[in-house]
């Protein structure tokens, strides 16, 4: 794993300090780091090519520990679909409309996924299938990655 | 692959007892601990043996159990995970090895405040842990609402199946009323009036797909079994059950978003590896217990132990439906869940299922008793992290 922030990113110490009350650890860091610069950075092999999610400290291929946390597109096709009428507080999340939540397989591999919600469209007009994009969010004071479907299709 | 075929304990274990407290929604004044020894004093009393022949505990808090019931000296101690079928598998393991003789097994249920207006109004429970539905849940990940980790996965992938098969949400009331009409036998059971369709459908809608009537029911109450070798239950007061087989199983892709498909998960594994060791499979069976934590997870088992295949869960089980009693009647005579399942009984975690199928084979199970009842399958737990499959057969 790349351990060192990137020129200018936040350190463990300021990192752990943004994200009170989530639990970071030496190998899920990298991807919250990201999250603060409006990158979602998932695991890749650096030496096979190889994506995975939620973060390994091995590639699950090929063993090889050099698994870099990487920016993807963010695009790709909702898989699982929820629509939750209740469920934990949350900012800016009432559910006194439905509230969505999918996984979405992304465009970078067959089975590489990343779950979130939907903002801007409502919740009975999603379906299993339907193309997204990433979008950006502020919840709890940072940035927060979710899903908009794509405008003009496919 | 390398599923595990290999059954050098068959039949050589045996559950020798089963005992329940029954269960509540609305009971206070009790703690998990009490719930468990209530039913392990029961389980031993219906076993007919002296409480210093145990020397295995198999549950929650082993130590404080043993001290309380005062039982002398133990060999084998362990709390496994959740569902039941880690604890048989551990008893098997166990007693075959000679690690222990006789195994006290056992699970307690008790409402969390967090799902239970009834236990948030009990004082005593305030501090009580926050048990099942993962950490996930509760924001611990940061992404609050926004995930499928924990039981709200089987509510995401129940989504993917119907998309899969262009299937609606009456397929899973199925499941639903199967069981509440089972569980108007169960004087321990805790929903109890009749349901029909159309009350399912009127559910209020918990995370779609899923409502209320497709979750099972937090309660509080406990089993217990009385597990050792075949030969030394044959000495006891009861007809031996024996375990024919067990296994549990789960894949490398298991993280709820990284299940590859609902064609590759725990329940393959743990068909595969059930269906080698065992001599006998579902068309040799009495009575049938699929786990119903969801009822979709029940639909899948249904698939996946080969009743049908993937995707075909309407046709047969309407082909194999009851009307006159809402039930399922697999075959035309192979009950499913007749105790009422997690969804009508309580959410035992496959505890209650064990009882009964032990209550069925050794002939104790009242109004619901499958006339001469001698092979059970139960698959218990879901596709992630818990799957797990039981052969038993009477002696």
């Amino acid at each position: 794993m790349t351990g060192a922030p990137r020129g200018g990113e936040e350190t463990d110490e300021e990192l752990l300090a943004r994200y009170q009350g989530v639990r970071l650890d030496h190998v899920n860091k990298h991807f919250y780091r990201g999250l603060l610069h409006r990158e979602l950075r998932l695991n890749r092999c650096a030496d096979c090519g190889w994506w995975h999610h939620r973060p390994k400290p091995i590639c699950p291929q090929c063993w090889s520990r050099n698994v870099v946390a990487t920016p993807v597109s963010g695009a790709g096709t909702i898989h699982l679909l929820m629509l939750l009428h209740q469920g934990p507080p949350a900012e800016g999340v009432d559910y006194s409309t439905p509230h969505p939540v999918v996984t979405v397989e992304l465009d970078e591999q067959p089975g590489l996924r990343f779950t979130s919600t939907v903002v801007g469209v409502d919740p009975d007009d999603l379906a299993i299938g339907q193309r997204v994009s990433l979008a950006w969010i502020e919840r709890d004071a940072r940035p927060y990655p979710v899903f908009a479907l794509r405008a003009g299709g496919p | 692959m390398s599923v595990a075929t290999r059954n050098p304990a068959k039949d050589q274990v045996a559950i020798a007892a089963a005992a329940t407290t029954g269960f509540t929604r609305s009971r206070t004044g009790v703690t998990p601990d009490s719930l468990a020894v209530d039913a392990c004093v029961d389980a031993i009393r219906a076993a007919g043996i002296d409480k210093s022949e145990v020397n295995g505990l198999i549950g929650a808090n082993n130590g404080y159990l043993q001290s309380a019931l005062g039982i002398p000296e133990v060999n084998y101690y362990v709390g496994p995970g959740i569902p039941f079928g880690f604890a048989i598998a551990n008893a098997v393991g166990a007693v075959s090895s000679g690690q222990c003789d006789v195994a006290l097994v056992y699970h307690a249920l008790y409402r969390n405040p967090m799902f239970s207006r009834s236990a948030a109004n009990d004082p005593f429970r305030r501090g009580a842990p926050f048990g099942m539905g993962g950490a996930g849940a509760l924001g611990g990940d940061g992404f609050g609402p926004d995930t499928v980790r924990g039981a709200v996965g089987y509510t995401a992938w129940a989504s993917r199946y119907l998309y899969e098969y262009g299937e609606t949400r009456d397929l899973f009331g199925y499941i639903a009323l199967n069981d509440r009409s089972w569980a108007s036998h169960n004087p321990g059971a805790v929903m109890r009036d009749p349901m029909t369709m159309d009350d399912y459908l009127d559910a209020r809608m918990i995370r779609w797909p899923l409502s209320l009537f497709d979750m099972d029911v937090p309660v509080d109450g406990a089993d217990a079994f009385v597990v050792t070798t075949a030969e030394r239950a044959r000495d006891m007061a009861l007809p031996p059950v024996l375990v024919h087989a067990c296994t549990t199983g789960q894949i490398d892709q298991n993280e709820e978003d990284e299940q590859p498909s609902l064609h590759r998960h725990g329940q393959h594994v743990v068909v595969e590896s059930l269906r080698a060791k065992s001599d006998f499979w579902i068309d040799d069976i009495d009575v049938f217990f699929p786990y119903d934590g969801f009822s979709f997870i029940t639909v899948s088992w249904i698939e996946n132990s080969g009743w049908c295949g993937p995707g075909e869960a309407r046709a047969f089980i309407e082909e194999n439906w009851d009307d006159d009693d809402r039930r399922l009647l697999l075959r035309g005579r192979i009950p499913v869940n007749p105790h009422g399942g997690g969804l009508s009984e309580g959410a035992t975690q496959g505890s209650g299922h064990t009882r009964e199928a032990v209550h069925q084979l050794q002939g104790l199970a009242g109004d619901r008793q499958v006339p001469g009842a001698a092979r059970a399958l139960l698959f218990l737990g879901g596709f992630f992290f818990n799957s797990q499959g039981v052969a038993l057969r009477a002696d």
